[in-house]
Order: structure tokens, then sequence, then C-alpha cells
């Protein structure tokens, strides 16, 4: 997946800034400073989102802490009991959550980079048979992934029959 | 492996990439003037009296005699290049002193598709009195007068869609009312064909290299896409991959080489609407010479058409179903249609837009290289319908 929050988000700032900002009429200004102030939020956006994950875990991590600390000095009731339910649902997700977004997106890129050389490879120099199978591996594998890939851009209106594309939260969510 | 930043990317990588994809000659020079500049700074918005600055030194090198810019606006349009309207009070040759409308096309610091302006004003100049296109005045070449490569041409009356239509981006998925299509459709065909039939060696196509019969057309064409998928793409896809691989293998070979317009289509060409002319055929910059089946598969894709209100027949151009675009082509050009030759030329069309809109739209809208990433960013997202329109291709084919 190509268009991410990252690439669209630097091109509106750059859009608003280099086109929009000039044009507006300097007396409105509360135009003015919404505009200014919505680049202001966007160009936070772009530097915070990748250090996203990694403030939510760390958060998470200080809690788990915190929790346990707590627990050694609260007594018992039901509010410690769900402080305890919360603490063993929340390391769960913490040994769970161990590869962060942009490991998993390296790892996919790396994927992506090893198939497509093998496939090309491999297409190109196989017997008849291998050919077919490297064919049809291919195309499989790219229907499941442009299907998602339509899915996730499907607000923009592309799709002549969008009815045929299911919503890319029930896509991801068999997986 | 080998990871390049392609952001910044060094003198051994390209020249690697130039041995390595063989190109023609003028296409070589533009590519690799993107790849030595591309760790250069980004577009940031030329004034418009830096463009009239531009122009007049531009004119004062091309143009005997005196003359006056005015009424200098920016045009909106296209996705690829800056455009500005003026005026020009000079000594048209062969007619005088007139004041003409006029257009500035300028690249910006790196294009959706990075062509060269001389092969557009051959291009262009060519045609003239062959098929409907604006008169060209003068080109930049390198960029020496003004910020970047440009050219001056005619303005055009005309419109880009009947006022009644609607459409997505750049002409895309513009629908065209039943009313239009009987107007518009006939010349659209009679246009292309006439492009097709023109005499090559007497076009004065310096910034071409001479046709050969064969598959080296095709050859060098594929070497082009794969540069550029190289040089722009960030995440790898297989089915490019193997697309690529398919299409070197299946290359038919083409007996006669024509001009190809190679972007023909509905947002390309200027009209009137009150008496249904076709002014002007546009957007010349990706031409190349090679099988007029190039064309046909690129104008009668899905990114380019509609369906008819019976929701059942594609409509080429929004003009006329497939079977009837084809053989109006081969009434009016004496070229045929071989199913097998367009075939291939669909896979190649899917595979060339699937190369545009999604490596090259990443990599000039990260590096905030035009003068709309905005737009670049949009069209990213139409890259997978045109990529599941290769892979259903190839799967029909397998």
């Amino acid at each position: 997946m190509q268009l991410r929050p990252d690439i669209s988000i630097h091109a509106m700032i750059k859009s608003l800034t280099d086109a929009v900002l000039p044009a507006v009429d300097p007396n409105n200004k509360l135009a003015l400073e919404q505009l200014q102030l919505t680049i202001g939020l966007l160009s936070m956006m772009e530097q915070r989102m990748p250090l996203e994950f990694k403030f939510d875990c760390d958060e998470l991590d200080r809690l788990l802490g915190f929790a346990v600390e707590l627990k050694r000095h609260a007594r018992g009731g039901e509010a410690l009991a769900d402080l305890v339910a919360s603490e063993t649902q929340g390391a769960d997700v913490r040994r769970r959550a161990q590869a962060s977004p942009a490991e998993v997106v390296a790892a996919n890129r790396a994927l992506r980079a090893a198939s497509g050389a093998v496939a090309a490879s491999a297409y190109r120099d196989g017997t008849p048979e291998q050919r077919a199978a490297i064919m049809k591996t291919v195309l499989s594998m790219s229907g499941q992934q442009l299907l998602r890939d339509r899915a996730w851009v499907m607000p923009q209106g592309w799709e002549a029959q969008p009815e045929l594309v299911p919503p890319i939260a029930d896509l991801l969510a068999t997986s | 492996m080998q990871i390049v930043d392609k952001n910044n990317p060094p003198a051994e990588w390209i020249e690697a990439l130039r041995k390595r994809y063989p190109c023609e000659a003028e296409v070589d020079r533009t590519l690799t003037r993107k790849m030595y500049r591309r760790a250069g700074p980004g577009y940031t918005p030329v004034p418009l009296e830096t463009l009239i600055k531009g122009t007049e030194s531009l004119l004062r090198a091309e143009l005997k005699g005196d003359f006056e810019i005015s009424d200098a606006r920016w045009l909106s349009g296209g996705a690829s290049k800056l455009q500005m309207a003026f005026s020009l009070t000079w000594n048209r040759p062969g007619t005088g002193r007139e004041k003409a409308p006029m257009v500035l096309r300028m690249e910006p610091a790196e294009s959706i598709v990075e062509t060269s302006r001389l092969r557009e004003f051959q291009l262009i100049k060519a045609f003239d009195g062959i098929v409907p296109v604006p008169p060209v005045v003068a080109v930049d070449v390198n960029g020496d007068h003004l910020p970047y490569p440009a050219m001056v041409y005619g303005f055009a009356q005309g419109v880009t869609k009947p006022s009644n239509s609607t459409s997505k981006t750049t002409g895309m998925g513009t629908y065209i009312a039943p009313e239009w299509r009987a107007k518009l459709g006939p010349q659209f065909v009679d246009c292309l064909a006439k492009i097709h039939n023109r005499n090559i060696p007497s076009a004065g196509l310096t910034a071409f290299d001479p046709p050969q019969p064969g598959t080296l057309c095709q050859e060098l064409a594929l070497n082009m896409w794969e540069r550029i998928w190289e040089e722009d793409s960030d995440e790898d896809i297989p089915l490019l991959r193997l697309a690529n691989v398919w299409l070197r293998e299946n290359a038919p070979p083409c007996a006669k080489p024509v001009i190809l317009h190679c972007d023909y289509r509905m947002g390309n060409f200027l009209f009137t609407e009150h008496d249904a002319k076709i002014t002007a055929i546009l957007d010349w910059e990706m031409a190349r010479l090679g099988d007029h089946h190039h064309d046909l598969a690129w104008t009668s894709a899905n990114s380019y058409g509609h369906y008819a209100e019976d929701n059942k027949t594609f409509l080429v151009g929004g003009f006329m179903s497939r079977p009837e675009f084809f053989d109006a082509y081969q009434k009016a050009s004496g070229n045929t249609v071989d199913p097998k030759t367009l075939y291939y030329y669909k896979v190649y069309t899917a595979y060339v837009q699937g190369v545009i809109s999604v490596s090259t739209t990443y990599r000039i809208a990260r590096n905030g290289k035009t003068h709309q990433d905005v737009l670049q960013a949009w069209i990213m997202g139409y890259g997978y319908k045109m990529m599941d329109d290769l892979r259903v291709l190839l799967e029909q084919g397998a």
C-alpha cells in the first residue's frame, strides 16, 4: 500500500502553503487564522505520526508498572479486581505488540522487492510448467492485494462498480 | 540487496541505469537531467512576473522584430505542466502585425511524465495543417530563459469537456452525454487516423531516433518505462516485474512504425461547443514512434471512457463502443486492427499506467517537485485500479 497518510499530509501542506494561503483575502482574518492553524496541525501530524505507536507502547509500559505499584499498596475490592484484569489484558497486548508498524512496513517492502525479483527471473528462465505456476501465483497474490488496495482508496471514487469491492474493514477483519 | 536513496541518487547508480536501459537519445537526455537534479530543491511557486520576464527573454532570442506581452494570467488544467496564458503583439511571419492569445507551457521541477519540450514542439509543428493543433512559436529546451524547460504556442479556443458533463481528474472518467457522441466521435477517430498516417521522414522529428521496423521501437519504450520504474518507485510490485518480462518476451514486430500520440483521449483535445468542432489536439509530450495498436489500446482503455446508459456497453472516450471505434479507425486510416497485437498493447497500456500512477506520482509528491503535489498524491489512488486491469488482462491471456 503506497498511498499512506504521510505522503498525503505532506502534499496537502504544500498545496495549502503554496497555492491556497497566498490566495486568501488578507482582510478575512478568520479564514487566514483557520488556514494557518490547519497547516500547523497537519505539520504536527506529519512529524508525530511515525512516533504514535512508540508513544502508545511507552505509555502502556508505564501504566503496567504503575498498576504493579498500585496493587502493592491497595486493598482488595471491585476496583482492584478491575485493575488486575486490565493489567493482565494490557500485559498480553504489550507482549504481542513487539514489532513497530515501521518494522512491519519494512518487512513488507523487503519481501516485495525480493519476491518481485524472484518472480521475474523464475518466469524468464523457467520451464513452461514453472512459468505457468509463477504466473498463476503472482496473479493470485496480486488479486488479493489489489482488492485491499482498491478498498483502501474507495473514498476517492475510482471504481466503476464499487459494489464489487468489499469494505476495507471487512477484508482486514479476516486476516 | 542494494538499497539506493532514490531521493539523493548517486551518480554511479544513475549511469548504471542509463547503461542497463538504453533509450532514445532525447529520452535519455531528459531522464538523466531529471535524475541529476533530483537531490536539488523542490518546486517553489514561480511569480507570474518571473514567467513574463523569462518568456520575453525567450521570445527576444527566437523572434525577429519587436513584440509585447500583455494580459498574463495562470491557466489551470492537466496534471503535468504549468501554463500561463498571455497576449502577444508581434509580427507573425506571413501575417503581419497582430495581437494573438498565447500559452506558455512550462515543466515543474519534476513531472508526472518527464518528457522533452523539444519533442513536443517538433510534433505539434509537424501536425500543423494535418490535424487541429495550436501554432508553435518558441521552445526553451534546457530552461535557459525560464526557470524550467518550456514552450510557447498559440491559445486554442475550446473546452476539454461539454458543459453538461462530469469528470474525475485530468479528464479521466468524463461522462459524455449522448447528444455529443455523434458530433465529436467521428472527428476523434479521424484525427487519430491522420496522426498515424503522417509521413515520418518529412515531419522534421530530429529529436526522435529514426524508426526501425521490427521490435526495436517497443524495446526502447520498455527500456524507458523500466528505467522510470527503477528511478521513481518506492515499494516494489511483483505484478509489474512479471508484466515487464512478459512484455519483453511477447513484443510483436511492427512492420510500419507510425507517429503515436500516446495519450489520445478525452481531456487532451479542445472543441468548441457552439459548432462541436475539435479545435486542438493537445498534450503530445509522451508521443513516440511505434505500432499503431499502442494508441488504439491506450485510447480504448477502461480509464478513458465510460459505460453507456445500458450499463453494459463500454464507450471509448465516451463516444462509441470498442467494435465501432476499431471499425471506424480501420476505415479512416487503412490500418488493420490485429486482435493479438491489440491485446499485447492493452497489457502494455495497463503496465505504463501502473508505473506512472504508482511510482512517479509517489516520488514527485514525496520530494515536493510539482506545483500540484496534492493532485499527484490523489492520482496515486487510481494506480490500484489500473494495475487490477493489468492483472485481469494477464489472467485472460494466461
